[in-house]
């Protein structure tokens, strides 16, 4: 018996090896081949890659699920160190957040005057998906996060998407219930942006690090590090005012974005389903005039009455009726942001 | 005839245990640990298991299996197909090449040929996205992967021996 298999090695072996090596050869031209199709024609795979997503993202949600109890344990973990210090800064913020909330309010009362009063489009409102994160790494060119809600939850591609701090990337894939979101650090990821402070425009665009360039900034951009950098809705991809982060000053002096969010520490995230106005109302040259100078025509624009420094309810002023926009809804104040860290931006206001 | 059957099921059998191991790498990899901070960088399981497996039994992890390990990992990053599996097949030709090599060496020099292989894998990496995107990236999130997974080859070695010991007859 042993003799025999010894034989039959010997026929075997060198054939083995030439198998090996003629399959190895096959792999490696298929893999080849794969990359420069792909190359050349990249939504070729899109199906089986979002197929992938589906099929397995049951699956991750089943090892990934453990890890919440983990992942919460270690946050409560970090927490226990600094709870004394924690808890006197929350106050100190709090205290400013109540003065700001009076602000604000008084604020959004002044913006919706003007916004009557100009008759501004205001933006549809936004509501959102709740989602888990159940992959989180592309390996290291590659930065996509796969979640638990799909279409069947009314996600689809393009849509925005952002954890607890601010924005994190944009759906690129869904599966009935999965989808696939390209990180704002990804190579291929261009977002339009605004920097607050200095209204300038500029793309963000991903670069695999941590902090994604800001690209075509204009050369007289009045734009200074520790501004917030916000979507600025061109191109109707993404709604307008998502908070991204703030602008910070690289060594070789352009200007790159320190996100608001950890994308690695998303554990949750939100899609926001947002409408875009479809139906664009083209103007006239003379409408456009004419509207612009009926606004500009009182020569003193109504004064704004100071409203109460606490208005409990923003919506019990009477507004003035909106003639130009009769869609629009007045009631329910627009919610650009349903989340957002307040800490940062307004840290520095206060500074 | 019972037996001319069980012997082809106990080779698939055989044969799926490596694969099913190195698909559970990849999936490994890409659990959201929440470890790291800013940009994800997980170390490369996958790499280990087919860097074990083309050490220790080729047999059982055959060139078309290490494709599709690779391959579904590109499915699941989202990212260029064809660029792990790949990497994938040019480490373990390198390996199945040198195993003579390393077969009964300590398992020092075994974890440092692993580090070598983990370098030849994230420059390989490197070079063809670079290709790939059609721009110099920065090979820092190369370096560590393969550092990280450098460091936790003893971790994954170990349980891939568990493996081998448990489920697979020894040829």
């Amino acid at each position: 018996m042993r003799h025999r298999l010894g034989q039959a090695d010997r026929i075997t072996v060198p054939f083995r090896m030439l198998s090996h090596r003629f399959s190895m050869a096959v792999m490696l031209i298929i893999s080849c081949a794969l990359l420069l199709f792909g190359r050349a024609e990249a939504y070729v795979f899109d199906d089986a890659r979002t197929k992938t997503v589906e099929i397995m993202a049951p699956v991750m949600e089943l090892f990934s699920a453990p890890l919440s109890l983990f992942r919460n344990w270690l946050g409560n973990f970090d927490d226990y160190f600094d709870v004394y210090e924690k808890n006197r800064q929350l106050r100190e913020e709090n205290n400013r957040l109540l003065a700001w909330k009076t602000r604000a309010l008084r604020l959004e009362q002044v913006a919706i005057r003007y916004q009557d009063l100009l008759g501004v489009q205001l933006e549809p409102e936004i509501t959102y998906i709740s989602g888990r994160v159940v992959s989180d790494s592309g390996g290291p060119f590659v930065h996509t996060m796969i979640i638990n809600t799909g279409r069947k939850q009314g996600v689809t591609e393009g849509q925005a998407v952002v954890d607890r701090q601010g924005f994190i990337g944009r759906v690129v894939g869904t599966g009935r219930e999965a989808s696939r979101i390209l990180l704002i650090s990804d190579l291929n990821s261009r977002v339009p942006v605004l920097v607050e402070s200095s209204h300038d425009r500029a793309v963000m665009t991903g670069d695999n690090t941590s902090r994604p360039n800001l690209e075509f900034l204009s050369d007289n951009a009045e734009i200074k590090a520790g501004d917030r950098v916000v979507t600025s809705g061109s191109g109707g991809m993404l709604p307008p005012g998502l908070p991204i982060g703030v602008a910070v000053q690289a060594g070789d002096g352009k200007f790159r974005v320190q996100p608001f969010a950890n994308q690695a520490r998303a554990a949750y995230v939100r899609v926001l389903r947002y409408e875009f106005p479809k139906e664009i109302e083209l103007e006239t040259d003379e409408e456009v005039v004419t509207k612009t100078l009926s606004v500009e025509l009182p020569p003193q624009p109504p004064a704004l009455p100071e409203p109460e420094p606490s208005p409990a309810e923003p919506q019990a002023q009477p507004l003035p009726p909106t003639e130009s926009q009769p869609q629009v809804t007045t009631g329910e104040p627009i919610q650009v942001l349903p989340l957002g860290e307040p800490d940062e931006p307004l840290g520095d206001d206060d500074g | 005839m019972d037996r001319s059957l069980s012997r082809p099921l106990s080779a698939l059998y055989q044969l799926s245990i490596p694969f099913v191991v190195a698909l559970l790498c990849v999936m490994f990899s890409m659990l959201p640990l929440g470890l790291s901070s800013g940009v994800v960088i997980a170390p490369s399981f996958a790499l280990m298991a087919v860097y074990y497996w083309g050490l220790y039994r080729p047999d059982l992890m055959p060139p078309f299996t290490v494709f599709l390990v690779g391959l579904f990992q590109d499915l699941m990053s989202g990212g260029p197909l064809g660029l792990w599996s790949l990497v994938y097949l040019a480490v373990y030709g390198v390996v199945v090449s040198q195993r003579l090599f390393f077969i009964g060496k300590a398992f020092l020099a075994i974890w440092f040929g692993f580090g070598v292989m983990a370098l030849v894998a994230g420059t390989i990496s490197w070079v063809v996205s670079c290709l790939y995107f059609g721009m110099v990236l920065s090979p820092l999130s190369v370096l560590v992967l393969a550092l990280l997974s450098f460091v936790l080859y003893p971790v994954a070695a170990r349980f891939f021996a568990a493996v081998q010991n448990q489920f697979l007859i020894q040829p």
